[in-house]
C-alpha cells in the first residue's frame, strides 16, 4: 500500500498537471481572441507579429498591438484578479456565495460611475474618460474601506460581513437608481452599457494599472496558502495552530477589495468571473490553496478571454458586451464539470 | 518535565464572567487532569483559557512560567488544543488538512519525516483508509479522529482535549484515551480533557475537577470527586458508586433527582 506522502505527492503533481494544462488553454484562448475580427489575421499571422512585429504591414502591425492586444490582455489580467479575489473571499468568510461583488465593491463601482457619468456634463473641464474610471475606483474602494472597518471593528463574524456587503450592494444599487431617476435618456444608456461591462474601453495604460494591482498582490496570497488550505477545516482548528484568523480576515478583504476595484474600474461590472472562476478551479483543484490560488486566477483569465472572443465572433461585424457572455459560457461550464465529478464520485 | 498549574483563574465573556477563581493542584509531568462538569459548566472555556484562546485573570503556569511568557512559536509548536468540533465538512481531504497545519506550525520536518509521522498517527486511529477522502465524506466520529491527528502532529507537551471521544464508539472512545495514557507514560507531558463520560474520567485519569456554573466543586482523585454527593448537586442525579477491582469508583445512574430546567 502507498505511504501517505506518496499519495500526497502524486495527488499535488496531478493538480500541478492541470494547472500546466489550464495555463495553455488560456494561452490558446488568448491567441484566438487576438484573431477574432474582420482584418484576416490567423493565429499564424499573431503569433509572427507577437515575435516579431516587422513582419507584419502597418496597418495589421496598429491593428495588433494598438487596438487587439490590448482588450485582449485587459480580459486576461481582469480575469485574473477576479479570480484570485473570488476565492479568497470564499474561502476567508467561509461562504461559497461570497465575492467582493457580494460585499459590494461592484455597486460602489457602478456607483462611482454612474455619479461620474450624469455630472461630468455639468463640468466640461473634466473630461469623462478620466472622471469614469477614477469615481468607480473611488467608490470600490470606499466600499472595500467600510467593509474593512465592519471585520477590524465590528468582530469580524463571517456573518456580520456577508450581511453588511449585501446591505452595501442594497444600498448602492439604491443611490444609482436615484441618480437614473435625475438622468437624462442618453446619460441612463451609458450607465446600463457601463454596467453590462464592456472589455473594449481599455488601453495598454489600463492594462499596465491592472497588471501592476494583480502582480503587487500575489506575493501576499502566496505567503497564504498554508493558512488558507487549513482555515478549510474550520475556524477552530486553524485557531488552535497559532492562526489570528480576525487579522487574517481584514488582510485578505483589504486586498480582495483593491484587487476588484481596479477590475472593475475600466472594464464595468464583470462580477460573475469572480463567483464561478472559482468553484471551476475547486472542482478541477481541489482545495489545496497551493494549487487552487493559481488556477483561481487562471479560470477567471481563461473565463473572461473565452468570453472576449466569443464576443467577437457571435454576431458577425459587431461587439457583444462581455459581461453578457461570462454568464452564458460559464454556467454551462459550471454545470458539465458539476456533473461529470458527480459521476467520477 | 512539565507541570502545569492554574491558581485562582477566572475568565469572562465582555462583563459576564463565566469562570470564578478556580485553583487546581500541580498536574504533574504524565499525568491526566479531566475536567467534569454539566453543559454550559465552564470546561470548554476553562481549556480555552489554557490555551490562551481567551483571554483570563489569574495565575496559569506552564513548568513554572505563565502561559503568555512564552513566544507565539513555542507555545502552538508544544501544545495542542484539539476543539469540541469536528473538523468542517469540506472537499479538503485529512491529509491536506494535517499537512497544511504542520506547515503553518513550522516544525522543522522534511516532507519525508512529515509523511511518517503522519502515517504513524493515520495508522494509529484507523485513518489510513480515508487519508485521501473529502472530509465531507466522512462520519463524525472520523472527522474527530481527523482532528486528534491535527491535536498530535506537533508531539505536543501539553494537550488540551475538549470531549475529544463525543463522536467515536465504544473501540474507538477507549482506543484514543489508551493512545494517550500510553503517550503520557512513555514520552511525558501533561494532558487536560474536558469529558462528559464518568467511566472514561475514572479510569483514564490522574486527578479530576468537576465544575459546575464556573465554579470548582471538587477536585482530586476519581474516588475523592465521584461521590453520590458530588455528582447529585453538579449533575441532578441519583447514584450508586461502587469500588471497581482496580480501586477506581464505578458510577452507576439511578435515576434524576430534579426536573429539567
Amino acid at each position: 500500500m502507498a505511504s501517505t506522502l506518496q499519495a500526497y505527492a502524486g495527488l499535488t503533481r496531478r493538480r500541478y498537471t492541470v494547472l500546466g494544462l489550464l495555463s495553455v488553454g488560456l494561452l490558446l484562448s488568448l491567441l484566438l481572441d487576438l484573431s477574432a475580427g474582420p482584418a484576416g489575421l490567423g493565429i499564424g499571422d499573431i503569433v509572427g507579429g507577437l515575435l516579431d512585429p516587422d513582419s507584419l504591414d502597418m496597418r495589421h502591425r496598429v491593428i495588433l498591438w494598438q487596438v487587439r492586444l490590448p482588450d485582449a490582455l485587459i480580459a486576461v489580467v481582469v480575469g485574473a484578479a477576479l479570480g484570485l479575489a473570488g476565492v479568497e473571499t470564499q474561502t476567508i468568510l467561509d461562504n461559497p456565495l461570497a465575492s467582493p461583488f457580494t460585499l459590494g465593491v461592484s455597486s460602489a463601482a457602478v456607483l462611482g460611475a454612474s455619479v461620474a457619468i450624469v455630472l461630468t456634463p455639468a463640468m466640461p473641464l473634466i473630461p469623462q474618460t478620466a472622471a469614469l474610471p477614477a469615481l468607480a475606483l473611488v467608490f470600490a474602494l470606499g466600499a472595500g474601506a467600510v467593509i474593512l472597518i465592519v471585520v477590524r471593528f465590528g468582530g469580524g463574524a463571517r456573518e456580520t460581513v456577508v450581511l453588511f456587503g449585501i446591505a452595501m450592494v442594497f444600498l448602492c444599487n439604491a443611490l444609482t437608481s436615484a441618480l437614473h431617476y435625475v438622468a437624462d435618456a442618453d446619460a441612463i444608456q451609458q450607465i446600463v452599457f457601463w454596467t453590462i461591462g464592456n472589455l473594449t474601453r481599455a488601453g495598454w495604460w489600463e492594462v499596465a494599472i491592472v497588471s501592476a494591482c494583480v502582480l503587487v498582490i500575489v506575493p501576499f496570497s502566496l505567503r497564504h496558502v498554508w493558512w488558507m488550505t487549513m482555515l478549510r477545516g474550520g475556524e477552530g482548528y486553524a485557531r488552535s495552530a497559532g492562526l489570528d484568523v480576525a487579522r487574517l480576515r481584514v488582510q485578505v478583504i483589504l486586498r480582495t477589495s483593491v484587487l476588484a476595484a481596479f477590475a472593475v474600474c475600466f472594464v464595468g461590472s464583470i462580477g460573475f468571473v469572480g463567483l464561478v472562476g472559482p468553484h471551476i478551479a475547486r472542482l478541477l483543484l481541489g482545495e489545496d490553496h497551493r494549487a487552487l490560488v493559481p488556477g483561481a486566477a487562471i479560470c477567471g483569465a481563461l473565463m473572461l478571454s473565452a468570453a472576449s472572443f466569443l464576443s467577437k465572433s457571435v454576431l458577425p461585424g459587431a461587439i457583444v458586451p462581455v459581461g453578457i457572455l461570462t454568464a452564458v459560457i460559464g454556467v454551462p461550464v459550471f454545470l458539465v464539470l458539476l456533473a461529470v465529478q458527480r459521476r467520477m464520485r | 518535565m512539565t507541570r502545569l498549574s492554574l491558581e485562582d483563574v477566572s475568565v469572562a465573556y465582555g462583563r459576564h464572567r463565566v469562570i470564578h477563581g478556580v485553583s487546581i493542584p500541580p498536574v504533574e509531568d504524565g499525568q491526566l487532569l479531566g475536567l467534569l462538569g454539566p453543559n454550559a459548566s465552564g470546561k470548554s472555556t476553562l481549556l480555552r483559557a489554557l490555551s490562551r484562546e481567551h483571554p483570563s485573570s489569574g495565575r496559569i503556569t506552564v513548568d513554572g512560567r505563565a502561559i503568555h511568557e512564552f513566544s507565539h512559536a513555542d507555545w502552538y509548536r508544544s501544545v495542542a488544543a484539539m476543539p469540541q468540533v469536528p473538523p468542517a465538512l469540506s472537499a479538503l481531504r485529512p491529509v491536506e488538512l494535517v499537512w497544511s497545519t504542520a506547515r503553518t506550525l513550522g516544525l522543522g520536518l522534511s516532507d519525508r519525516a512529515l509523511g511518517a509521522r503522519i502515517d504513524g498517527l493515520f495508522q494509529s486511529l484507523g485513518l489510513d483508509a480515508v487519508a485521501m477522502a473529502p472530509l465531507a465524506t466522512l462520519s463524525g466520529g472520523k472527522r474527530q479522529l481527523v482532528g486528534f491527528a491535527l491535536a498530535m502532529i506537533r508531539d505536543p507537551d501539553l494537550m488540551l482535549l475538549d470531549e475529544p471521544t463525543s463522536a467515536l464508539d465504544l473501540y474507538w472512545r477507549l482506543s484514543l484515551m489508551d493512545i494517550v495514557r500510553d503517550r503520557l507514560s512513555t514520552r511525558g507531558g501533561v494532558g487536560v480533557i474536558a469529558v462528559h463520560d464518568l467511566d472514561i474520567a475514572a479510569r483514564y485519569c490522574d486527578c479530576l475537577a468537576l465544575i459546575h456554573e464556573g465554579r470548582l466543586i471538587a477536585t482530586g482523585t476519581s474516588a475523592e470527586v465521584l461521590t453520590s454527593a458530588h455528582l447529585s448537586v453538579v449533575y441532578g442525579v441519583e447514584t450508586d458508586i461502587r469500588t471497581g477491582p482496580d480501586g477506581r469508583p464505578e458510577v452507576r445512574v439511578l435515576r434524576t433527582n430534579r426536573s429539567p430546567q
